[in-house]
């Protein structure tokens, strides 16, 4: 069932993103050849420039739309596809509510990935680089190089995709927890989903503020820590960071869950 | 398979203050064609939507087949809601490949045909259909079904009464005769023909569950005459200033 909830939710806004991702794709290869390639013999032909001008205001205007999109579908297609007069549909469907959320959740999440991994991308694209150059540059030397400075350079890197994995999930179920509070707010719903995230986000502020002033108290202890060894109080933060997030995440979601099964109250 | 399809006891639901169903009491049978009528604001749109699982009751017990609405009651509902619920993105084709993907009781074919009966064409593009093909859309998806019961909230509320024969054909024509059709309507005389029996809910409450033979029979009226000259004396109460 989650399969077949997947193939609506994608298909809800495939049509936007057939077109986002290789229009930015192409323009990243427009300026490639056009603004970069002529960066060491500045043109002063004025058609040029307006052109240049103008490439670059497309790029920059598909990468802001793309996440705007992105951020727009993961707040609409829950607030108006759950909640809202499409809830009629989606909520008398044969599923479960954590198979309605985590369909959405998971769409969500493959939509800022594609969509950060298309931004990448577009960049590498854009800057006139020959594969030749590339290949030149001895890989092995520089890893070896890397390895003995920083022996734990693959766990951090993968401790950071991780942690900032998690804490996406955390930041997308909060808005899905916020619009799921919101619809018990009766006729003042999108008020209701506005205090809602605003009043999680304040709560977890102080608490974070609470937390860290408490740690502050043992500063040198941390210091000394740091003094002994740097990376392990990298890795222990990060880890904080992971841990923390998941359990937000957790608490949203099943909230989430909670109030669909138990609370849900569509107009 | 549990002796009446649908069961309620004590149900009650609340809109902050304000009650929208008190204490129903209600049993319905397999294959029958009930009308749920009453007023405006008489709760029976709450009620469906509790049928169908859209909305919890405060307090009391609903079964719908012998289970509390989920997963396996949806499966045997199809429900025709007051409003649209298209999303902007789809064609009528989308919405029947979603249904034959999450109902195993849709029939894509049957689909098809009505909607050459109703004259839609199913590869428009929902957002620019008129209200009134829109909601043919919706009818055709809630009778392509072979539905246990059929909860039809309204389905002739919206339509000039030519449209409302023909919709009541569509209805009458196309449901699972093995199931229950549960219309909720205040345009009795429309309907009053096909009904086996009615459910009068006033003020979110049962006043009458009976047969449309038995009230004909004991009463001497129709059930439109029925429905007159219970719920006129109504405004008249409140009226002496």
């Amino acid at each position: 069932m989650l399969g077949k909830l997947l193939k609506y939710d994608f298909r809800s806004v495939s049509r936007e993103y057939m077109l986002l991702w290789p229009a930015c794709l192409v323009i990243a290869l427009v300026m490639r050849f056009t603004i970069f390639s002529r960066l060491d013999n500045v043109t002063n032909d004025l058609l040029a420039n307006i052109t240049n001008v103008l490439t670059v205001f497309t790029y920059v205007a598909v990468l802001v739309a793309m996440f705007i999109i992105t951020l727009l579908f993961i707040i609409q297609r829950f607030y108006k596809g759950i909640l809202g007069s499409e809830g009629y549909l989606m909520n008398t469907l044969p599923v479960k509510p954590w198979q309605l959320v985590t369909s959405k959740l998971i769409c969500a999440m493959v939509l800022l990935l594609v969509s950060t991994a298309v931004a990448g991308l577009s960049v590498f694209l854009m800057i006139p680089i020959s594969l030749q150059d590339i290949l030149q540059v001895d890989f092995a030397v520089l890893w070896d190089r890397l390895m003995e400075v920083f022996p734990s350079f693959l766990l951090l890197v993968a401790e950071l995709v991780l942690c900032s994995l998690v804490g996406t999930v955390a930041s997308i179920t909060q808005l899905y927890f916020s619009m799921a509070l919101g619809n018990l707010f009766g006729k003042n719903r999108l008020i209701g989903s506005i205090v809602s995230y605003v009043g999680i986000s304040m709560a977890l502020n102080i608490l974070y503020t609470v937390a860290t002033t408490l740690l502050s108290i043992s500063a040198a202890y941390y210091q000394e820590l740091w003094n002994r060894d740097p990376v392990l109080l990298l890795h222990g933060i990060i880890w904080f960071a992971i841990l923390s997030s998941a359990v937000l995440a957790v608490i949203f979601f099943f909230g989430t869950t909670y109030i669909l099964k138990n609370k849900l109250n569509l107009e | 398979m549990a002796d009446s399809l649908i069961c309620c006891r004590g149900l009650s639901k609340a809109y902050g203050q304000r009650m929208a169903l008190q204490g129903v009491d209600l049993d319905l049978g397999r294959g029958r064609i009930v009308g749920l009528l009453g007023p405006n604001g008489s709760g029976k749109t709450t009620l469906i939507k509790i049928l169908c699982g859209l909305l919890r009751p405060t307090q009391g017990v609903v079964t719908v087949d012998g289970q509390a609405p989920g997963p396996y009651t949806k499966s045997i509902v199809s429900y025709l809601p007051d409003r649209m619920y298209f999303a902007a993105w789809m064609k009528a084709t989308d919405l029947f490949d979603l249904f034959a993907d999450f109902y195993e009781d849709f029939d894509r074919q049957k689909a098809m045909d009505m909607c050459r009966s109703l004259g839609v064409d199913p590869g428009d593009q929902i957002k620019t259909m008129s209200k009134g093909t829109k909601e043919k859309v919706q009818l055709v998806l809630v009778m392509a079904r072979k539905a246990q019961l059929y909860l039809l909230d309204e389905p002739i509320a919206g339509v000039d009464p030519a449209a409302r024969d023909f919709i009541m054909n569509t209805i009458l024509t196309n449901y699972n005769e093995a199931g229950t059709v549960l219309i909720s309507t205040h345009l009795i005389s429309d309907i009053e023909r096909v009904l086996d029996e009615v459910v009068f809910l006033q003020s979110g409450r049962v006043i009458l569950h009976n047969s449309v033979d038995n009230i004909r029979e004991q009463e001497g009226k129709s059930v439109d005459a029925l429905f007159r000259e219970m719920f006129r004396a109504m405004p008249m109460e409140g009226g002496r200033f």
